[in-house]
């Protein structure tokens, strides 16, 4: 939204176009900076890869994108009455952004996965895992069975790290 | 690069004869010669394309072999040696390699060069054998031509040259007229074992491997003593699965013919512990709790109160998941009871290890909202274990499940077991019993015939586990997987009568044990297909793994030979 700097006129014109930039940028500021807004724009994310690049834009982002209810929003989309009990479940287990990155991510990725790195976390949380040189696209299609089977292996895990607390008698 | 230093060397040392005629190769012209190495040509070398990833690997095993030798191998080289023909790069290599084995000395022990090269992992195809050269002297103290047997001989074609090529189609003897360094017939009349191609060896290991074992068949221990020695000597020239398979099976025969057996006691420690990295470090055992969780949930459906009791409890991974999809079914979660069966531990630590377990299931039963209750079981052996014991409500009230992994094999090692415990099992009334076993017949009656049948089954065992551990070869949870295959191989190969619990069966076997005990097949829905499929991608070495559906089982496998086998079955309804 340049404006031509040319601008043939007396300076008070100029002052008052200045002004009126100051005052859009500043809008457009308040739009970024605010934080519910900002979940209300990424509540129409659909793709979890977009989600989590959005989560490497500023700090603010990265504390907005990572709301767990975002995460779930895509978790459950191909759900047509999502259990009652999902919610709770999950979140007792890791949450929904857990359940994604750390499982149903790997599942999505292409099979050429099968010669590249290992189904671990990666280390960034909003990263995929580096990628072989191959552009990663996310399975075109994919439903509740690789939901399903994410859910298993969450709580797989959350049973692994279990630790005693207080041991038996 | 070092080679080219080397054969710098030998060429300059070997006079000047060779020097000019150094001179003279750097003036040829490279040849764009069908399929010659370009780079290869302009050093003056002619090389084939095709045969480069020979070439290279002859070439690394000169270097070994150079490196190993006595002090003066390598001057014995450079002085004697006179290569006439460069663009022969291949088979000057070879030359250098049979004279090196030659002027080696004649111990008693066949000399050992130490060498690397690629693992023929493919033992499938014993048909691919090597004719031993009858016109080889062996040093060693039994002639292996005394073997009976169709083990080791000659497929009929018999080559005058020793330690001739495999199919790689290099030519060797290519020498220009007035070569005169390399005897043919010297060679073909006195010659140490020389061990220089692992393909070779490859096959050479396996077949000594089986002559062994029919050797041990026939009970002429003397003769399996000296091959099981040769086994060893064999399997260190190998890398890879089947060095790994090779010595494991030696190991085993050996206690055979000693007659050492494992202590019992060491056979039943840490296998927890080896069960767990197992787990982790390959998918079969993931697969097998996956499709058994599937057809339990399946046939769980509208039950509000279910037992599940588990033969063989370990570390409980099975359960989470199960919980997990009860918690979230629709309907919401029904109460889930659990017993879980354990042997003794010879530390007695077996009580407080179930307990752990039971306790770190309620703590995840709590956390997904699960009604649970746990009781755990100390037994030796499952044939002492009964209905009444399992507290077994009526059909409407609860719905029963059994769940037997890796131990209805266990029970034919005794006369009558697999009988009684099937007893019990219909008198638990239960809705569904699942059955995970190793697709393999390890049981049958000719010692012979289990050797062959488990060494296919373990060496593409071994090798899954090699494409899958590709990223993290030296991690414990590999290095464990293999003690625990290897125990397996153990029992197996070495042990007999009650000892002998790895008594693998086919499905189509126990098909057949299930049906006449009384129970039918229930076919394990798409649902439980599909899961091991998208499971499987997550495994490096993905492509490898295959699930096949087989009449209602499901079974996974590597490549072409399925290694699990998960089934399902109920009571036939009474009559």
């Amino acid at each position: 939204m340049k404006r031509p700097l040319a601008v043939a006129g007396d300076s008070n014109m100029n002052k008052k176009l200045k002004q009126e930039e100051e005052e859009m940028s500043k809008e457009a500021e308040a739009v970024l900076l605010d934080d519910n807004l900002l979940t209300e724009v990424l509540k129409h994310v659909d793709d979890g890869r977009t989600l989590a690049s959005a989560a490497c834009v500023s700090k603010q982002w990265k504390r907005t994108a990572h709301d767990d209810q975002l995460w779930e929003l895509i978790c459950t989309k191909h759900y047509n009455r999502t259990p009652l009990q999902l919610r709770t479940v999950v979140l007792a287990l890791g949450g929904f952004r857990r359940l994604y990155s750390s499982y149903l991510w790997p599942l999505l990725k292409p099979s050429s996965s099968s010669s590249s790195s290992p189904p671990t976390v990666s280390a960034w949380p909003c990263l995929p895992p580096a990628p072989a040189a191959v552009p990663t696209r996310s399975k075109a299609r994919w439903g509740k069975d690789e939901v399903n089977l994410s859910l298993s292996l969450l709580s797989i895990k959350y049973f692994e790290k279990m630790s005693f607390n207080n041991r038996g008698k | 690069m070092e080679r080219e230093r080397d054969r710098g060397k030998a060429e300059t040392a070997a006079g000047g004869t060779a020097a000019g005629k150094m001179k003279s190769w750097e003036e040829w012209q490279p040849q764009a010669d069908g399929g010659m190495d370009e780079l290869f040509a302009v050093l003056g070398y002619k090389v084939k394309s095709s045969d480069m990833a020979a070439v290279a690997n002859k070439l690394d095993q000169l270097e070994m072999a150079m490196v190993t030798t006595m002090e003066d191998g390598i001057s014995h080289l450079s002085t004697d040696t006179i290569h006439y023909n460069p663009s022969d790069l291949s088979g000057w290599v070879e030359s250098l390699l049979t004279e090196l084995s030659s002027a080696s000395n004649f111990d008693v022990l066949p000399q050992q060069i130490g060498v690397r090269g690629e693992s023929s992992s493919n033992l499938i195809s014993f048909s691919n054998d090597k004719p031993i050269q009858k016109n080889r002297k062996v040093i060693y103290d039994y002639d292996l031509r005394a073997i009976p047997g169709g083990a080791i001989c000659s497929s009929g074609n018999e080559e005058e040259n020793p330690n001739h090529e495999p199919d790689i189609g290099i030519k060797r003897h290519r020498f220009s007229p007035g070569t005169e360094f390399l005897d043919n017939t010297s060679l073909a009349a006195a010659r140490p074992v020389v061990l220089v191609d692992s393909q070779e060896t490859g096959v050479r290991l396996v077949h000594t491997l089986m002559a062994c074992a029919e050797a041990v068949q026939r009970d002429n221990m003397k003769l399996a003593d000296a091959l099981v020695k040769h086994v060893g000597i064999l399997a260190v020239s190998q890398v890879g699965p089947m060095r790994k398979v090779a010595t494991y099976f030696a190991e085993a025969l050996a206690r055979r013919i000693y007659k050492i057996y494992p202590h019992d006691s060491l056979e039943s420690s840490y296998s927890d512990v080896l069960q767990m990295h197992f787990y982790e470090s390959c998918p079969y055992l993931k697969f097998a709790h996956f499709t058994a969780n599937q057809a339990i949930l399946e046939a769980f459906a509208g039950a509000n109160r279910v037992h599940v009791i588990d033969f063989s409890l370990k570390q409980g991974m099975q359960w989470p998941a199960l919980m997990q999809a009860l918690a979230l079914r629709p309907g919401g979660p029904p109460e889930f009871r659990l017993t879980g069966i354990e042997p003794p531990q010879p530390d007695n630590t077996d009580a407080l290890l179930l307990q752990q377990v039971g306790w770190k299931l309620a703590q995840l039963a709590e956390t997904v909202g699960v009604e649970f209750k746990f009781r755990g079981f100390v037994s030796k052996s499952l044939v002492d274990l009964d209905a009444s014991v399992m507290d077994i409500k009526p059909d409407n009230v609860e719905a029963v499940a059994v769940n037997s992994v890796f131990e209805f094999h266990r029970l034919l090692a005794r006369p009558g077991g697999i009988n009684k415990v099937l007893n019990s099992i219909k008198a638990m009334n239960p809705k569904i019993v699942t059955i995970v076993e190793q697709e393999a017949n390890h049981n049958g009656i000719v010692f012979l015939d289990r050797f062959n049948e488990s060494l296919h089954y373990y060496s593409t065992m071994f090798d899954s586990l090699e494409s899958s551990g590709s990223n993290q070869p030296n991690s414990e949870d590999f290095v464990m997987t293999e003690v625990y295959l290897g125990r397996q191989i153990c029992n197996v190969v070495a042990c007999e009568g009650p000892d002998r619990v790895e008594r693998h069966e086919t499905l189509s076997q126990w098909r057949g044990r299930m049906n006449s005990a009384g129970f039918d097949p229930v076919p394990l829905g798409s649902n439980a297909f599909k899961q091991a499929s998208m499971l499987l991608a997550l495994f490096a070495g993905g492509d490898g793994y295959r699930v096949e559906e087989n009449d209602g089982s499901l079974m996974l496998g590597w490549h072409t030979r399925p290694l699990i086998a998960t089934s399902a079955w109920q009571l036939k309804p009474a009559e």
